[in-house]
């Protein structure tokens, strides 16, 4: 049975399987591609910072900070300032926020029988916009990141109106999301007792509960995260065994035959990145909790997303500490594009996982640009034999409706799979 | 009860940027309150884009988001069929963004024939023809939310938008981007010494800022209504008009030192005056730091 899955930023064809009354199989099948590979094949380096945040309309700032380290990477001593180090990660845990309100209020709600709520969606996430324009310009689509540091020089007013925005958003956080003093939330490590608490998230946990879905989602309990930051982890979990020493070397991308998505995999083997995979890694007590009693179920997977907007809001106002204005925000590089050919790459974590950028400059042209996104990762796979995590999570359920639930879960990206 | 205006919000070739772009405008629960979406990217809806595409839905307003192309489907059809099958039931066409009007970046997408529904870049193309009276272009990558649901609210209202050549609404795209920068005294009087990450500075003489020549209210209305690229020290890069993107972009083209692009209206020869007038002043505090000293 064929099901065209929409409104995941695109559409994606899954083709269900069936024996016995249970999914067997799922092809996941992407129609169409953008090849913003080839576009930017040719072009002055300096431009994939422009091109590169239109590979997504939701993600966007990921891939300009993916596409800037990568270029930075191409330098053998470039000097960037902690401040615009800060910055940049500022703009981007904003960024991972938004997406998240969308993704729970827009995507995930109606999927357990709830009416889109629209405006809880873009309240909290235009804030998270107007956070990310103070540096930016605007969002979405800005491209201040350039090689050397940020284009926005910020002053103590900016700062101030920055506080701002992240305290109204985490007024929403504490008013809807979970209606508690955040810092309960945050040192909460037991993920029964947050079924206690009153709000949306509780709501649709307790609904997980009750209507008998926990066991839903699992899938190999493998997970992996590259892009490392003053709040993220690099490293992989494979039964909540971790080990941080991996390498993007590892990372393979190979065609798929019936779609225009390419198939990643580390040492050969499927891994799911995201909120989850993040919160894994860094052993999140809460998440590790609620892995431990519900393993790596659309629960974990839920609660680890929402639970990271208070986690990064928190993180935020640390860094915002940190910030020596007085430090410079660009840091023009030695040498001049136009004579630099080499190559690098860079991890980011964007919303839905890791990001990875590959680039080869010849004469500060680009020869050569890969990109690979965390969908591509979450719905890798295309054989009966070697299942992708999103397939794996799918196989067993003995209806598409909850097939889509859980195909959701790993909140795909149809434009990023497809860029 | 009034009224609301059905609407499609159609994606082509397309990163959803204009989508998210709009889920910022601020009051969307007004906006939700006068039309309704027939199919939206995002929002739900009472139609699955295969009812839209396989039957014919009563809607007032075609919205096109993306490059166009016959060889681009959306649920197994063509977007070109499924624009032609609504254009004749609607109103008003608006193309959403800069691919949908010009082609812009994913133009070279390389999909047949890739282009806007009325523009090849600049070229005005020789299909769909008959629905340019039906037609209203917001160009921009993305599209300013606000220009976007205005110009949805003029559709509503039957008022009379005057139009450009590239049949954006003048309300919005008469101004330069260049109008409401906060760097413009630096441009006025040719004190070219931007460097990035400061205040101070005009980008239109090294950094390729293209706000002097490109069609755009980014200063005035500002984005997300707090900031605009050039105020923060970002480029403009000239992403409303139909030769978005162009190459190089972080640069200036210069022939004998002098920008290739200029103001809009404004000749070479007369520009070289003005620049020779304008750098006669000497303008101590343009010379300095706006807030340090």
């Amino acid at each position: 049975m064929i099901k065209l899955i929409e409104k995941i930023e695109g559409e994606a064809k899954l083709n269900f399987n069936f024996k016995e009354g249970k999914i067997d199989f799922v092809d996941i099948e992407f129609m169409s591609t953008r090849n913003i590979e080839n576009i930017l094949r040719g072009k002055n380096a300096f431009d994939a910072l422009v091109i590169n945040p239109r590979v997504c309309g939701i993600c966007g700032h990921a891939h300009l900070i993916a596409t800037v380290q990568a270029l930075e990477s191409c330098y053998s001593n470039l000097k960037l300032s902690n401040k615009a180090k800060i910055i940049r990660e500022l703009t981007l845990n904003f960024e991972l926020i938004q997406n998240h309100f969308k993704w729970f209020y827009l995507t995930m709600l109606p999927l357990f029988g709830h009416k889109q709520e629209i405006l809880k969606a873009t309240y909290p996430s235009q804030l998270m916009g107007k956070a990310i324009a103070i540096f930016g310009g605007q969002y979405p689509h800005t491209s201040y990141a350039v090689v050397g540091g940020v284009v926005c020089e910020i002053t103590e007013i900016d700062i101030i109106k920055l506080q701002h925005y992240m305290a109204e958003t985490l007024k929403f956080v504490e008013e809807n999301l979970v209606k508690t003093k955040s810092e309960n939330f945050l040192t909460c490590e037991d993920a029964d007792a947050l079924l206690d608490y009153e709000g949306d998230l509780p709501d649709i946990l307790r609904q997980i509960k009750k209507e008998n879905l926990l066991e839903y989602g699992k899938s190999y309990d493998r997970f992996i995260s590259f892009g490392h930051n003053s709040y993220f982890k690099k490293g992989k979990s494979l039964k909540a065994k971790i080990t941080h020493n991996i390498s993007v070397l590892h990372v393979k991308e190979s065609e798929m035959p019936s779609s225009f998505a390419k198939n990643v995999s580390f040492k050969d083997k499927y891994y799911e990145v995201g909120p989850l995979a993040r919160a894994m890694v860094n052993k999140t007590p809460l998440i590790a909790d609620a892995h431990k009693k519900y393993g790596d179920s659309i629960f974990s997977r839920i609660l680890a997303r929402v639970c990271e907007i208070s986690q990064l809001l928190q993180h935020s106002k640390e860094l915002i500490k940190d910030l020596d204005l007085s430090e410079k925000s660009y840091i023009e590089p030695s040498i001049d594009i136009s004579k630099l050919s080499s190559s690098g790459y860079s991890a980011v974590e964007a919303a839905r996982g890791t990001l990875i950028h590959k680039v080869e400059i010849e004469n500060g042209m680009i020869k050569n640009y890969e990109i690979i996104t965390p969908t591509q990762w979450n719905l890798s796979g295309g054989t009966k034999d070697k299942h992708g995590v999103s397939q794996k999570a799918m196989i067993g359920l003995s209806d598409v409706k909850t097939a889509e639930l859980v195909f959701k879960s790993f909140d795909v990206c149809s434009v990023c799979t497809t860029h | 009860m009034k009224k609301k205006m059905r609407v499609l919000w159609l994606s082509a070739i397309a990163c959803n940027g204009n989508t998210h772009s709009f889920l910022n405008y601020p009051y969307m629960e007004q906006f939700l309150d006068d039309f309704e979406f027939i199919y939206h990217p995002v929002i739900d809806s009472e139609y699955s884009l295969e009812d839209i595409v396989s039957k014919e839905i009563t809607c007032d307003i075609l919205l096109i988001e993306g490059a166009i192309s016959k060889e681009f489907k959306r649920a197994d059809v063509s977007v070109v069929d499924i624009i032609e099958k609504y254009s004749k039931i609607v109103q008003k066409i608006v193309t959403v963004g800069t691919c949908a009007t010009f082609g812009g970046i994913f133009r070279e997408s390389g999909y047949e024939e890739t282009s806007g529904l009325h523009f090849d870049k600049e070229e005005p193309l020789k299909t769909h023809k008959d629905l340019l009276d039906k037609t209203i272009s917001v160009s921009g990558c993305p599209v300013h939310p606000e220009v976007l649901v205005n110009t949805l609210y003029a559709i509503k209202k039957s008022a009379a938008l005057k139009l450009d050549n590239f049949l954006r609404p003048k309300e919005f795209y008469a101004y330069t981007v260049h109008n409401g920068c906060t760097r413009n005294e630096y441009f006025e009087y040719k004190v070219d010494n931007h460097r990035f990450g400061e205040l101070e500075g005009c980008m239109f003489y090294d950094h390729g800022c293209q706000a002097p020549f490109t069609h755009g209210s980014c200063n005035k209305i500002l984005w997300n209504e707090v900031n605009s690229k050039t105020r923060a020290g970002v480029p403009c890069m000239g992403c409303t008009e139909p030769t978005f993107p162009r190459q190089n972009l972080f640069s200036t083209k210069k022939n004998m030192a002098i920008p290739e692009n200029l103001p809009v209206g404004v000749g070479k020869r007369v520009y070289l005056t003005l620049a020779g007038i304008s750098k006669a002043f000497k303008i101590d505090r343009l010379e300095k730091k706006l807030i340090d000293d």
